[in-house]
C-alpha cells in the first residue's frame, strides 16, 4: 500500500474516491506500519471535520437499518446533503471471516454520485462498531461527505459504543416483534435520541403505529425529554421526510443546548481510553516473548487449569 | 434356524447372515433426496397407507391423471429452446416438429423476461443470449412464422413481463386468424417462484400477484384450452431445494394462487381446472416417481379440502417435468445423455403429462442442434422402443414405491403446514424462509460433492483421462442487436403514436385502478407498443423491486471440520491479515440480467468460511455500479459469476470501468458457464482467472489467496 500520507490526505480532501477508499483501508489496517501513516493522514484531515451530522442507526437484525439508510439517504441526497455510510456487520467467530451484506440493501444510494458507502466487518470488536469506526468517520467527514450514517446491529447491552461515536443515535424496533420492550430492558433505548419503528406499511402499518403511540406514553414517564418516537416505511418511503427533519431538530436542540458540545467532548475522552487500550495491548503483545509466554499460559487457562486473570496478570510486567 | 411368521423377521435372519452377522439397519441408507430407505420393503409397508386403493383417473389420483394414460396417449414431447433472433428460433422450432416434436416451449432471452426492449443500451450483453429476443407483436409473428397456432400448442416461460409478452402472442394468434379461444398451451406467470429462485420479477410482490390474478382470470375466461399458470417446482429443484421442499413449497404457492383467484370472486372450478404444474425430476430415480405421484395424491386432498370444489377435474395435478439441468457436468458430457435417460425414465413412470430432456451440452452452452436432437431421440426411444407406454402406473403397488410416496405426501404437508402458519407463501418468502432453506440446502451439497460423499462420475471420480472437445452453438450478440434494433426502429417509425400513448396512457390508469392488465396490454401491444414501453409504463405505477442478496455462511466450515487442508487455508487467511492488515476481501458480483445466483451464493458463503471478508453484490449490476462498488469497498478483488452467457460483453467492460473510476489494482476474476474459447479472450481482457462448474471451494480459495498474495494491493499503487 502506498503510505505517502500527505499525498492520500490530499486526494481525500479533494474528494478523489479511491483515495478515500484506500484512506478507509489505511485507518483500519491493523498492521503496525500502517497504524502510523494513519495516523499522519487522519492528522491532517482532523482540522475539516466538526460540521457534518453524525448520525448512528442501530437495532435488532432485520429491523430494517440498512434499508432505511437507503431511503434516508436518498432523501438527504435531494436535500443537497452528501452521505457517507459505514455500515458494520459482524464478523464470524469461527474464522474471523465475514459476509458483508449490508450495501447491497443500499442499492439506490450506493448508485448516486453523492453517496459513499463502506461496509466494514466488526472485527470481533464488542458493541456493534468496527475497532477504527470513529477513524472512518473522520475520513469520510473529511472527504466532504456532510451527512456521515453508522449503521450497527444491536443486540444488547454493548450498544453503547455508537453512542461514542455519533451526534444522534437512532434506534430502529420492529413492531409486534417484542423489540420495545426487550429493547427497553437491554438497554437499547437508553441512549435512544430518536426511536423509530420500521416497516410500517401494509399489514404492519396500524400494529407500527400502535407501538409507537404505546412507547410514546411509556417515554412520558420514562424520559421526560421528550425523546420522539415515529413510524417510519423505508419501502413505501411514508415517514421518511418527517423522520429527516427530526433528526435535523434533534441535532439543533442538541447544539443549542450545548449538549453535543459536551457529547463530543466525551466522545473524544473515550476515544483517548480506547486509543490507549489498543496501543498498549498492540505495544504489549507485539513482544515475541510475550506472546509466546501468552501462548503457553493459553493451554493452561484452556483446560482449567489456570485463572484466567492470574494468567494475564503474569503476563504483565511487575 | 427358526422360520418367523413375519416376513420381515424372516429376511432380517437372511441377511443377517449373509452381512456375516452384522444388524441390517446398518443398511438403511439416504436417499439422494435425503430421505431414508431401507433395504427392504414389504407388504407390510402397505399397512394403513390411505392412499391405496384407487385406479388411475379416480381420486384421489395417486396413479394418474386419466384412467388410459400413456397407453391411450403418450406424453407429449415438449423441449424447451428459444435463442438469438426470432428468425433462428422459428427455424429452430421448424426443425423440432419435424423431427417429431408435439408442442413448442419458448425460451425468452432475460432482457425480455426483465421487461426490457433489445434496443436498450442497459441490456446489451444479454440480448439474445439465453433465449429468444423478442420485443413486440413483430417479433413473436415471426417467432410462429408458418406454425398453425390452433394447432401446435405453446407453452411460454414468462412471469415477468408476462403483459406484453402474453398479449404479443395472443395478437400474434389473431392476426394468424386464430381466435383467443382456439389457443391451446401454457403461460407460466408463476412469480412466487421468481422472488424464490427464478429472478426474473419486476415488479414488488404485492402489483406481481395482482397481475398473476388479472392474467389467471382472463385466461380462464377467454381461452378455454389455455393453462393460465403453470406452478413451478422445477426451479426450487435446480436452485437447490429437496423434494420435499419442492414439492411442499410448490403446491403451497398453488393454494396461494387458487386463494388470489377466489378472493376476487372467481369460481374455483373455472380456475383451478387451468392450472398447471412444472416439476424437476433428478437423479433420484424412485424419490422423483414418488414425488409425482405425492403430488397428485396431495394436490387432490388439499383444494378438496380448502376449496370444495364442485367439478371432479378442478382437483386434478397436471403436470409437465424437466429432467435436472444441476446434474448434469461440464466434465466428460456424453454421460449426461445417460443421467437424462435414466431422469426422463422417472417423470414418465411418475405420470407427467409432458416432458423436456436436457441436452448433454447442458453444463456448457445452449444445446447445439445436435445434442438437442439427442434429447429429443431420448424421449422418442423411450416412447417407442422400450414398451413402457402400454400400462398405466406400472409401479402402483410397488411397497418401496408407495411407501416412499405416503413419505413424502407426509413431509411435504409438513412444509406447507409450516407455509401455514407463518401467513401463506407470500409471507414466508418475504420473511425468506424458502428461501434460506433452499440457499442452505445448495450449500450442502456443493459441499457434500467436494467432500466425495455424494459422487458424481467424471467430476469427483472416475474422471475421465481427457475432455472430450464438443461443438457448441455461439451465439453472436452484436448481430442479434443489431438486427432486432433495426426492426424496432421500422416499427417506432411505422407505428401511430398517438394510438400507442393512449393505450400506454391506458394501462397506467389500469394499473393505478383495477381494471384487467391483460386486457389493457393486448391493446397496447395491438397498437405496437413494445414489451419495454408496457413493462415501464407499469413500472411508473408499481415499482421495480429490488432484491437483496443473502447466503448462508458456516456449512463448509462445518463439512469441512478436521480436514487439513481446509484448516491450512483458514490459516493463510489468517497469515494474510499479519502480512497485510487486513483479510482477504472479495466482492462477487452478478452482472447484467443474469438471475443465476446459486453459484454466486454458494461461493460467497464458502469464502467466508475460509476466512474472507466477502461482499455478495445484488443482482442485475451494471459493469459501472460494480466498479463503484467495489472501489468503495477498496476489494482486493471482483469475483464474476456468470451463467447466462454474456459473460464476453459485460466483464470486459467490468475492467475497463474499474480502470476508469480508479480501481485499475482491483484483480478480475471469473466463475461460471465460461466455454473454453471464451476463456483465452477474457485472460486476454484482465482476467486473472476462471473457475468453471465443477470448481471446489478449497481449490478456488487457494488460487485467490496465491494471486492475492502476489499482488494484495486492491486499488492501484
Ligand atoms: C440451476 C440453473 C438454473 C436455475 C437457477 C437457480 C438460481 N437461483 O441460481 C433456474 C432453473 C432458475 C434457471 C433458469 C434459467 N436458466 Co439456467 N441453469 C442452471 C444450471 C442447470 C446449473 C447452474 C448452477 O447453479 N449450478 C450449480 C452451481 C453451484 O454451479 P456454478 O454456477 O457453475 O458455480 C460453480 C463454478 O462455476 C464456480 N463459480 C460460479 N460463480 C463463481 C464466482 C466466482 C467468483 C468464483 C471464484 C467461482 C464461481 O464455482 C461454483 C462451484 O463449483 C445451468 C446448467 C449447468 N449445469 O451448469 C443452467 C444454465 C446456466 N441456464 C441457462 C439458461 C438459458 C437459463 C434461463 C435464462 C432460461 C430461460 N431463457 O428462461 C433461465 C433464466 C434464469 C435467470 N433469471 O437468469 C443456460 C445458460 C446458457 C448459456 N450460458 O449460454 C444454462 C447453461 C443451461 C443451458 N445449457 O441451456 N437456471
Ligand atoms: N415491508 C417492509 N419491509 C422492509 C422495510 N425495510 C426493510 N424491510 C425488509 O426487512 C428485511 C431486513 O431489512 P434490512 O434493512 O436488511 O435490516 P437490518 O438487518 O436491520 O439492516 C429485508 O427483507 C427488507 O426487505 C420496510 O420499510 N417495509
Ligand atoms: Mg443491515
Amino acid at each position: 500500500m502506498r503510505l505517502d500520507p500527505s499525498a492520500l490526505a490530499e486526494g481525500v480532501r479533494s474528494g478523489n474516491r479511491a483515495a478515500l477508499a484506500r484512506a478507509i483501508t489505511l485507518v483500519e489496517s491493523r498492521l503496525a506500519a500502517h497504524v502510523e501513516a494513519a495516523e499522519r493522514v487522519l492528522e491532517l484531515l482532523f482540522p475539516h471535520t466538526g460540521r457534518a451530522l453524525r448520525l448512528g442507526i442501530t437495532g435488532p437484525p432485520g429491523a430494517g437499518k440498512s434499508t432505511l439508510v437507503d431511503a434516508l439517504g436518498l432523501h438527504a441526497i435531494e436535500q443537497g446533503h452528501r452521505v457517507g455510510v459505514l455500515a458494520i456487520d459482524p464478523t464470524s467467530e469461527r474464522t474471523g471471516g465475514s459476509l458483508l451484506g449490508d450495501r447491497t440493501r443500499m442499492g439506490r444510494l450506493a448508485a448516486r454520485d453523492e453517496a459513499f458507502v463502506r461496509p466494514s466487518p466488526s472485527g470481533g470488536v464488542a458493541g456493534g462498531l468496527g475497532p477504527r469506526t470513529r477513524e472512518a468517520m473522520i475520513v469520510l467527514e473529511a472527504g466532504g461527505y456532510d451527512v456521515i450514517v453508522v449503521e450497527s446491529v444491536g443486540v444488547g447491552q454493548g450498544e453503547i459504543a455508537i453512542t461514542d461515536v455519533v451526534d444522534v443515535v437512532l434506534v430502529l424496533l420492529l413492531s409486534g416483534a417484542g423489540d420495545a420492550l426487550q429493547g427497553m430492558k437491554r438497554g437499547l433505548l437508553e441512549h435512544a435520541d430518536l426511536v423509530a419503528f420500521t416497516k410500517a406499511d401494509g399489514a404492519r402499518r396500524a400494529e407500527a403505529q400502535a407501538a409507537r403511540d404505546e412507547l410514546a406514553s411509556l417515554f412520558t414517564w420514562l424520559r421526560p425529554d421528550g425523546t420522539p418516537v415515529l413510524t417510519v416505511s423505508a419501502l413505501s418511503g411514508d415517514g421518511v421526510p418527517e423522520l429527516w427533519s427530526e433528526l435535523g431538530r434533534r441535532k439543533e436542540a442538541l447544539t443549542r443546548s450545548g449538549a453535543l458540545d459536551e457529547r463530543r467532548r466525551r466522545q473524544r475522552r473515550a476515544w483517548l481510553s480506547d486509543a490507549l487500550e489498543q496501543q498498549l495491548l498492540a505495544r504489549y503483545l507485539s513482544d515475541p516473548d510475550l506472546a509466546r509466554r501468552k501462548q503457553e499460559l493459553e493451554a493452561e487457562v484452556e483446560r482449567g487449569a489456570l485463572l484466567p486473570p492470574v494468567a494475564a496478570r503474569r503476563l504483565l510486567p511487575s | 434356524m427358526s422360520t418367523s411368521d413375519d416376513p420381515r423377521e424372516r429376511w432380517r435372519q437372511l441377511a443377517r447372515a449373509e452381512l456375516s452377522g452384522a444388524d441390517p439397519d446398518t443398511l438403511v441408507h439416504c436417499l439422494p433426496s435425503g430421505i431414508e430407505a431401507r433395504p427392504l420393503y414389504t407388504a407390510e409397508d402397505l399397512a394403513g397407507l390411505e392412499h391405496l386403493g384407487s385406479v388411475p383417473g379416480e381420486y384421489p389420483y395417486v396413479r394418474g391423471v386419466r384412467a388410459t394414460m400413456y397407453a391411450g396417449r403418450p406424453w407429449t414431447l415438449r423441449q424447451y429452446a428459444g435463442f438469438s433472433t426470432p428468425e433462428d428460433t422459428n427455424a429452430f422450432f421448424r426443425r423440432a416438429l419435424a423431427a417429431g416434436q408435439r408442442g413448442l416451449s419458448v425460451a425468452f432471452d432475460l432482457p425480455t423476461h426483465r421487461g426490457y426492449d433489445a434496443d436498450d443500451p442497459a441490456v446489451r450483453g444479454d440480448v439474445g443470449k439465453a433465449g429468444v429476443a423478442v420485443s413486440s407483436v413483430e417479433d413473436m409473428t415471426i417467432v410462429f412464422d408458418g406454425i398453425p397456432l390452433g394447432e401446435v400448442s405453446v407453452s411460454m416461460t414468462m412471469n415477468g413481463a408476462v403483459l406484453p409478452v402474453l398479449a404479443a402472442f395472443i395478437v400474434t394468434a389473431e392476426e394468424q386468424g386464430v381466435s383467443r379461444a382456439q389457443l391451446s398451451g401454457t403461460i407460466q406467470n408463476d412469480i412466487l417462484k421468481e422472488f424464490m429462485v427464478r429472478n426474473t420479477y419486476i415488479y414488488p410482490p404485492a402489483p406481481s400477484m395482482r397481475i398473476v390474478a388479472d392474467v389467471m382470470e382472463f385466461v380462464s375466461r377467454h381461452m378455454p384450452r389455455f393453462n393460465s399458470i403453470s406452478i413451478s417446482g422445477y426451479h426450487m429443484q435446480e436452485a437447490g431445494a429437496s423434494a420435499e421442499l419442492e414439492l411442499g413449497y410448490t403446491l403451497a404457492d398453488g393454494l396461494e394462487y387458487l386463494e388470489a383467484a377466489v378472493a376476487r370472486g372467481l369460481d374455483v372450478d373455472a380456475v383451478a381446472r387451468s392450472m398447471s404444474f412444472f416439476f424437476g425430476i433428478g437423479m433420484d430415480f424412485f424419490g422423483e416417481i414418488a414425488k409425482l405421484r405425492a403430488a397428485r395424491l396431495l394436490w387432490a386432498t388439499l383444494v378438496r379440502e380448502r376449496f370444495a370444489p364442485r367439478d371432479p377435474r378442478s382437483l386434478l395435478l397436471r403436470t409437465h417435468c424437466q429432467t435436472s439441468g444441476v446434474s448434469l457436468t461440464a466434465q466428460d458430457p456424453l454421460n449426461n445423455v445417460v443421467r437424462t435417460t435414466l431422469e426422463a425414465l422417472a417423470a414418465v413412470l411418475g405420470g407427467t403429462q409432458s416432458l423436456h430432456t436436457n441436452a448433454y451440452d447442458e453444463a456448457l452452452a445452449l444445446p447445439s442442434d445436435r445434442s438437442a436432437r439427442i434429447a429429443r431421440n431420448t424421449q422418442l426411444i423411450l416412447q417407442h422402443e422400450t414398451g413402457i407406454v402400454g400400462v398405466v402406473d406400472p409401479l402402483g403397488g410397488s411397497y418401496f414405491v408407495e411407501r416412499l410416496t405416503h413419505e413424502l405426501a407426509t413431509r411435504a404437508r409438513a412444509v406447507i403446514a409450516e407455509v401455514d402458519a407463518l401467513g401463506g407463501m407470500t409471507r414466508a418468502i418475504e420473511r425468506r424462509v424458502p428461501q434460506r432453506r433452499i440457499e442452505r440446502a445448495a450449500a450442502e451439497r456443493q459441499a457434500r460433492i467436494e467432500r466425495g460423499t455424494d459422487i458424481v462420475v467424471g467430476v469427483n471420480a472416475f474422471r475421465a483421462p481427457e475432455e472430450p472437445e464438443v461443438e457448441l452453438r455461439v451465439i453472436d450478440t452484436a448481430s442479434v442487436v443489431r438486427t432486432q434494433t433495426e426492426r424496432l426502429a421500422v416499427l417506432r417509425a411505422r407505428r401511430d403514436p398517438a394510438r400507442v400513448a393512449a393505450a400506454l396512457e391506458a394501462l397506467v390508469r389500469g394499473a393505478e385502478g383495477s381494471e384487467n392488465l391483460l386486457e389493457l396490454a393486448i391493446e397496447a401491444m395491438r397498437a405496437r407498443a413494445t414489451v419495454g414501453e408496457v413493462s415501464a409504463a407499469l413500472a411508473r405505477v408499481f415499482g421495480r423491486h429490488e432484491e437483496r442478496a443473502m447466503t448462508t455462511t458456516g456449512v463448509f466450515t462445518e463439512h469441512y471440520r478436521d480436514d487439513p487442508e481446509f484448516a491450512a487455508l483458514v490459516e493463510r487467511t489468517a497469515r494474510f491479515v499479519e502480512e497485510h492488515g487486513r483479510r482477504p476481501r472479495i466482492l462477487i458480483a452478478k452482472l447484467g440480467q443474469d438471475g443465476h445466483d446459486r453459484g454466486a451464493k454458494v461461493i460467497a458463503g464458502g469464502l467466508a468460511d475460509v476466512g474472507f471478508d466477502v461482499e455478495l453484490g445484488p443482482l442485475f449490476m451494471s459493469p459501472l455500479d460494480v466498479a463503484k462498488h467495489a472501489l468503495e469497498s477498496d476489494v482486493h478483488c471482483v469475483g464474476v459469476s456468470t451463467q447466462a452467457g454474456a459473460h464476453l460483453t459485460l466483464v470486459p467492460e467490468l475492467v475497463e470501468a474499474l480502470d476508469r473510476v480508479g480501481a485499475r489494482g482491483v484483480r478480475v476474476v471469473v466463475g461460471g458457464i465460461v466455454p473454453e474459447r471464451d476463456r483465452a479472450v477474457l485472460r486476454e481482457r484482465g482476467v486473472a482467472a476462471v473457475f468453471g462448474p465443477g470448481s471446489s471451494i478449497v481449490e478456488i480459495a487457494r488460487m485467490l489467496l496465491d494471486l492475492l498474495e502476489a499482488t494484495p494491493e486492491g486499488l492501484a499503487p
